[in-house]
């Protein structure tokens, strides 16, 4: 390979640009949705009835008392 | 600040108060209960395999005639089995199992159709079983990471292709306006990694591009597997499982985000520092050490977080098998990638560069950050799939216990006798054979931790396997997906 040919890393240079162009598209898609606000709600959004905020929901299992 | 009503937790369907929408969450359950069972089972296999590869790899390194009367167990092809098996077999569909079942809990959306996702689970594993078997037959490629003979790859690359719209569908799908973080880990993942497959697939094994591109090909592709397809999914976990489990959302949701973005715009430069020396452009390895430098903030951003999440709650985290492994990853996460960026500068990387360091830091980053966190994640999830106890409490601290000290003595040793052995390459007063014969002991160092890790793989492997199969002995789970009642029952 030529040392002053830059060519061949054309695709890799490319590849490099579109995926920093698809973050920031992702990112600009992300601000018009709404999804940086409200982060307090948002952080609650995994509980659940079953598996509700303020409860442990999981543990070393034990043995069973006779 | 958002006005929408689906954004508050107390209005939130996902929590709501009637019977019919909380039973979404044993419909979704239920919806992906056979595929993610077959992921599991598979990983684990995987994982039994790849661990007696390992203790082959180890032991060859400073006793090199052991089991080497056979072609197919010489150093090269099962090192090269061994990576693979881990990579692609363990990792890749416990990643399947764990990550599709929280992308599609946190969508509010069951897995239609998990007949398909059987099969191309299926087919994936066929196509990894070929591409072992090649690889141990001498039909393995040259390079690292990509070793897969060429006859397996499409097999696998269509199998992701149907194993990961899965993912995506759930995600198009969702129910609420809001995209948790571990969603947005999930997703970019799902994207990221047949980008990386495919690219360097078609830039390095069936069209090859010309000299060094190759290896800027390869080293970003190899780097960018470990950070931007099994790094996401794991820290998926942690930002579901953490609070999860806890019961206390996480310390600071801006910063998740924060997180994850940094991460998706710095990591992709990262791995050329792997090539820091070779005859490649300058700029193309100093854009890679600012990269892996940046990495810096999500990795801080990370820590931060998840440290001030179970500030308080040490005991809880003591006494759950999730928090343990997952916790234990977390802090990982944190130690590795500093480490990381600091081997990426040349003054570090000029004596770590071609020794065993490079060796234990990705140990450190595909066990005691990936793996352990992924355990925890099976530890939480098969019991709801399940509706069944982990038989064994004792079969979950032998697999912790054989997996921390395994792991923390694997990489103490590697990247101590590596440093050493960087720091004597270095000087050319020194014997080349000398520096050999002076990484032995940390070699056999390297050979004990792998013992201890595979007490505890086989302990993992035997309470899976009790609790799929021995429905009778253990303890039935009463309500969907509610452990507190283990406190009033107890297991067989």
């Amino acid at each position: 390979m030529d040392a002053q040919n830059y060519l061949d890393l054309l695709p890799i240079i490319l590849l490099g640009v579109a995926f920093f162009a698809a973050a920031v598209g992702a990112l600009y898609w992300c601000a018009k949705r709404g999804q940086f606000r409200d982060f307090n709600a948002q952080a609650s959004v995994i509980f659940t009835e079953e598996e509700p905020e303020g409860e442990v929901s999981d543990t070393f299992p034990t043995k069973k008392k006779r | 600040m958002s006005t929408s009503p689906s954004n508050s937790p107390k209005e939130n369907p996902y929590s709501s108060a009637s019977a019919k929408v909380r039973a979404e969450l044993s419909e979704i359950d239920a919806s992906i209960r056979t595929a993610a069972l077959f992921f599991v089972t598979s990983a684990i296999v995987w994982l039994l395999i790849g661990t007696v590869f390992a203790l082959l790899v180890a032991f060859k390194a400073h006793e090199p005639n052991f089991a080497s009367t056979y072609e197919f167990l010489t150093f090269g092809r099962v090192r090269s089995a061994h990576l693979n098996a881990m990579a692609l077999g363990w990792t890749s569909n416990v990643i399947f199992a764990v990550g599709l079942w929280i992308m599609a809990r946190l969508s509010r959306f069951p897995i239609n159709h998990g007949g398909m996702l059987l099969i191309a689970g299926f087919f994936w594993n066929i196509g990894l079983t070929l591409g072992i078997y090649g690889i141990l037959f001498g039909d393995l490629t040259s390079v690292e990471w990509l070793e897969i003979p060429h006859y397996a790859t499409p097999l696998l690359a269509i199998s992701y292709t149907m194993i990961g719209v899965w993912g995506i569908m759930a995600f198009r799908f969702r129910k609420g306006d809001h995209v948790y973080v571990s969603q947005w880990y999930i997703l970019a993942a799902l994207f990221w990694f047949p980008w990386l497959y495919v690219v360097a697939q078609l830039m390095i094994i069936w069209f090859p591009a010309r000299g060094v591109v190759q290896s800027v090909t390869n080293w970003w592709f190899a780097h960018n597997f470990l950070g931007l397809w099994m790094t996401p999914m794991a820290l998926a976990t942690a930002y579901y499982l953490i609070p999860k489990v806890l019961g206390r959302p996480i310390y600071s949701y801006y910063l998740s985000v924060l997180g994850f973005w940094s991460l998706a715009i710095f990591y992709n430069w990262a791995g050329m520092h792997h090539l820091i020396g070779g005859p490649i452009p300058v700029w193309i390895i100093s854009a890679g050490i600012v990269g892996s430098v940046m990495m810096v903030v999500p990795v801080i951003v990370v820590g931060i977080n998840h440290h001030m999440s179970v500030v308080g709650f040490h005991k809880e985290v003591w006494h759950s098998p999730t928090l343990r492994f997952i916790v234990f990853g977390a802090i990982s996460y944190t130690l590795v990638s500093l480490l990381g960026s600091a081997m990426a500068l040349r003054s570090v990387n000029e004596i770590t560069h071609f020794t065993h360091f490079t060796v234990g830091h990705a140990h450190h980053g595909v066990y005691a950050f990936f793996t352990m966190i992924m355990f925890g994640g099976v530890y939480y999830m098969m019991p709801r799939l399940l509706k069944r106890e982990w038989p064994s409490a004792a079969l979950i601290k032998l697999h912790f216990w054989g997996s921390a000290i395994g792991i923390t003595l694997m990489v103490v040793a590697l990247q101590t006798g590596g440093w050493i052995q960087g720091m004597q390459m270095n000087n050319p007063d020194i014997l080349f054979l000398d520096i050999v014969q002076g990484t032995i002991p940390w070699l056999k160092a390297r050979s004990v931790s792998g013992l201890f890790l595979t007490v505890g793989h086989f302990a993992f492997a035997i309470n899976f396997f009790w609790m799929l199969f021995a429905a009778g002995s253990v303890r039935a789970k009463e309500g969907p997906t509610l452990l507190a009642k283990i406190k009033e029952g107890g297991v067989a």
